[in-house]
């Protein structure tokens, strides 16, 4: 196990570790299909599919703590656990022997509380029919009905925000589950989608909140037990519960059967995600044509990869040319591990020895032929099915795959489609050969997932539309916000010129500061640049009107206004730069003189345009 | 003193891998059932009372998890409990080797190597699928010097067994580590190790052959 782990540290967060690139991601998903696969093959019954502690499950915990599953249990888990951590003082035990141990205890303590004396050693059975005990109980179950379902609300919620690996995994599940155990019915399937998702994601999370870092501290024992039972009872709804283990739970019953359906349908619901191998065969060529491709990792992790790929080299490359063999043979034996000292982290550069284009996808990604030729054929159909006209004949559902691939192959002036067509007819053949689909249900296995993939298809286009849209709108505003910033900055910047040279005006103290200005502008002038943003001044007394800009001091600065022919200004105003930034901040535009009405963000445009103090500009 | 005596309770603990069954052996215990679905515990809380050596004694039993996406849980377990049953299922090596690094963790917990502990190998109805010999388990038992028992929740067969061993294990202790500090507090000098008693006795059974340990 301490083998596999390191390995996986490796892999996951070395190799694949940028946890958010999808060619990595998808990369490290086909690892989990080729064992997850080994796994459905060599359990004899399904009730002891993934239970045990096994290579598979040490791969889920690890893929789980990746980047997306780590910040998913965040979002929807951290506000609804918060709130329970906080009921330190509330009690919500509802096993009946513990509230009745708990009331004796209490009788003890004090003994005059109580008139009628509680008989020891009572059973489950006479704990649960006590009056008071059933008192005590009824309100706690309510709680914790209203608390379980408090968390399964922002789960179901929380569908499009599951992470695409895990629903990927969940689709695994089930389509494994469909193919290993035909009669499999829903129900099953959501047992052992429940058994990796809120068995090994979600509930983990929920009862130890800390190792998640959910919350800092240890929790309390009450919100620890409450934790733990709204665990129990979401566990509860995604396996049929025996109530044979602890009795006292059939009174969270109604919680079960109110939840039951929609949980289930939320469970097949995260299936519902596209398969990625197209995009992964592009990702393929694409990274061919990548140059300067480099993996950063630790001596120590490369040496370990190599012992481990030497310890079972016989049972990866049987043949005795296969690349992995041909370059173990020339790296000779695996180098001990370094010290923790001397281990360092190094920059590998990655190309392929063999220098051609992955084209085998079985040898690139280890997974046996069925599923290639599964995967293939899936995939094919699909392109056929999209590439036919809409309405065509052989798109009716239920699909009669053999139908369609025939419909492809005699198309005429469609050189593609043909032989997609004649590719499919072979698969399909090799398929039944392998005994995969069986022609006398429809190839029902292999039909069902096409028909599930169109449907995603066929609602993709208009998710990427309304993605796009809201992509848009969000460019926008961080456009304006970004426009806002850089004003912003400016203003600071010019702000902090003129702190500067006031202070270095006071420090030097010969140095006389210059008065600039007065600056002259008309009314009309001031209402084209829109610095006058609203006028009181009847239109035919505007043009004698003008204002003038002075600034005595940096920082500081006067504007008064002037009549025509009057010597006197009629109105003067003093400004500190810092006033009208702090406007500006607070989103106040108008700047009243009360003849006039200044717009605070272009008299800050104009001040820094006209009062630039040459010095450091 | 004698009512204390008489209401004693011990916290016992079950752990182990995922899918050995050690809820339906704690069920079998508790409750004489056997239970059939795919139920994966995450905590499961039992009281009973029974009856060792003459003395009423409580049982708070705690079944655990075996997922390993649980293992934080763990030590608090390890903290509150006074002795644990150790479950594989003989049908599985892994989950044998699992248990090491469990008695480890408690070992260190406890920082006593002799805290009371058994061995359960369950499953032992399915003797075809075996994939861990007997003398194997043994080996294990010895080198922890603590016992072994095959069970089989389904035949319910060796369940009460392993379970009132443990039960004596603790009632030795408790009582040992009660005589330990009477002792102490009359004379500070003379000091007896707590618990060793009890445990050269099994091994003594131990070396006599697998005559006890195992209902086959």
């Amino acid at each position: 196990m301490a083998e596999i782990d390191s390995l996986l540290q490796t892999v996951m967060f070395t190799i694949y570790g940028n946890q958010y690139e999808s060619r990595e991601e998808h990369l490290l998903l086909t690892m989990f299909q080729s064992v997850l696969t080994y796994q459905f093959d060599n359990t004899p019954d399904y009730s002891s599919l993934l239970r045990a502690n096994t290579p598979v499950s040490r791969m889920m915990t690890t893929y789980t703590r990746r980047g997306p599953g780590q910040s998913y249990l965040k979002v929807v888990l951290q506000d609804k656990i918060n709130p329970v951590i906080e009921l330190k003082d509330v009690d919500l035990e509802i096993n009946p022997l513990k509230v009745y141990a708990n009331m004796i205890e209490r009788e003890e303590e004090d003994p005059g509380s109580v008139s009628d004396s509680l008989p020891r050693g009572v059973t489950a059975e006479e704990a649960a029919e006590n009056p008071r005990v059933q008192e005590i109980i009824a309100p706690r179950l309510m709680k914790l009905i209203e608390l379980a379902n408090s968390f399964l609300e922002k789960i179901i919620q929380g569908l499009d925000e599951t992470p695409y690996g895990i629903r990927w995994i969940c689709k695994q599940i089930r389509s494994l589950s469909k193919r290993k155990y035909p009669d499999a019915n829903d129900q099953t399937v959501c047992t052992l989608i429940g058994g990796f998702f809120f068995l090994r994601f979600i509930n983990p999370a929920i009862v130890t909140p800390r190792s998640y870092m959910l919350i800092d501290g240890q929790p309390a024992e009450n919100p620890r037990r409450t934790l733990t039972y709204i665990a129990k009872m979401l566990q509860n709804l995604a396996n049929k519960p025996s109530y044979a283990k602890e009795p006292y739970m059939l009174k969270l019953q109604p919680f079960i059967h109110q939840n039951k359906e929609r949980v289930n349908k939320f469970m097949l619901d995260l299936c519902e995600v596209q398969d990625f191998y197209e995009s992964l065969e592009m990702d393929n060529y694409v990274a061919l044509s990548k140059k300067d491709l480099e993996l950063s990792i630790t001596l120590n992790e490369v040496y370990a990869t190599h012992a481990l790929l030497e310890k079972h080299s016989a049972a990866l490359g049987k043949d005795d040319d296969s690349h992995l063999n041909v370059i173990l043979q020339e790296l000779g034996p695996a180098p001990a591990q370094l010290l923790r000292k001397e281990n360092r982290a190094i920059n590998l550069p990655l190309f392929s020895k063999w220098e051609h284009a992955i084209d085998d996808l079985t040898a690139a990604l280890d997974i046996t032929q069925e599923e290639v030729y599964f995967m293939e054929a899936k995939a094919t159909f699909v392109q056929i099915l999209r590439s036919l006209p809409p309405n065509s004949s052989v798109g009716r559902r239920p699909l009669r795959l053999d139908r369609v691939a025939e419909a492809a192959a005699t198309l005429k002036n469609d050189a593609v489609m043909v032989r997609k067509g004649i590719r499919s007819m072979e698969l399909l053949s090799q398929l039944q050969e392998l005994r995969v689909v069986d022609k006398s249900d429809g190839f029902s296995l292999l039909r069902d997932e096409v028909e599930s993939e169109l449907i995603h298809l066929g609602s993709l286009k208009e998710k990427v539309l309304e993605e796009t849209k809201k992509l848009e709108e969000v460019f926008r505003t961080i456009r304006d916000h970004n426009s806002y910033l850089v004003g912003q900055l400016e203003t600071y910047k010019s702000y902090l010129h003129n702190v500067r040279s006031q202070s270095e005006g006071k420090s030097r103290g010969k140095q006389k500061v210059q008065a600039l200005g007065p600056y002259k502008f008309t009314h009309q002038q001031l209402e084209k640049e829109g610095v006058i943003q609203r006028s009181n001044v009847p239109e035919n007394r505007r043009a004698n009107i003008f204002f003038n800009f002075n600034s005595p001091l940096p920082g500081t600065f006067v504007i008064s206004l002037h009549y025509k022919g009057r010597n006197r200004g009629l109105l003067e105003l003093d400004l500190k730069l810092d006033d009208l930034l702090e406007m500006q901040k607070d989103n106040t535009e108008a700047l009243d003189l009360e003849y006039v009405q200044f717009n605070v963000t272009k008299v800050l445009a104009l001040l820094n345009k006209r009062f630039a103090r040459k010095k450091g500009w | 003193m004698d009512k204390l005596q008489r209401r004693r309770e011990y916290h016992i603990v079950v752990l182990g891998a995922g899918g050995v069954g050690k809820s339906c052996l704690t069920a079998q215990f508790v409750q004489n059932v056997w239970i059939e679905s795919y139920d994966p515990t995450i905590e499961d809380s039992y009281r009973k009372q029974i009856e060792v050596d003459g003395r009423q004694c409580i049982l708070e039993i705690l079944d655990t998890a075996g997922t390993e996406q649980f293992t934080a849980m763990r030590e608090l377990y390890m903290k509150s409990g006074q002795g644990f049953l150790l479950v594989f299922s003989i049908t599985s090596l892994t989950s044998l080797t699992e248990l090491h690094e469990l008695r480890d963790q408690i070992v260190r917990i406890k920082d006593d190597p002799l805290v009371p502990l058994v061995i359960v190998g369950n499953k032992s109805d399915l003797e075809e699928d075996r994939a861990v010999s007997r003398s194997r388990a043994f080996q294990v038992s010895q080198s922890w010097n603590a016992p072994y028992y095959e069970t089989s929740a389904r035949a319910r067969r060796n369940v009460d067994e392993s379970f009132v061993d443990l039960c004596k294990q603790i009632i030795r202790k408790d009582m040992a580590t009660r005589q330990v500090r009477e002792m102490e507090k009359l004379d500070r000098g003379d000091r007896h190790r707590p618990g060793r008693g009890g445990r050269k006795r099994k091994k003594k059974f131990l070396d006599g052959g697998n005559s006890r340990c195992n209902i086959l």
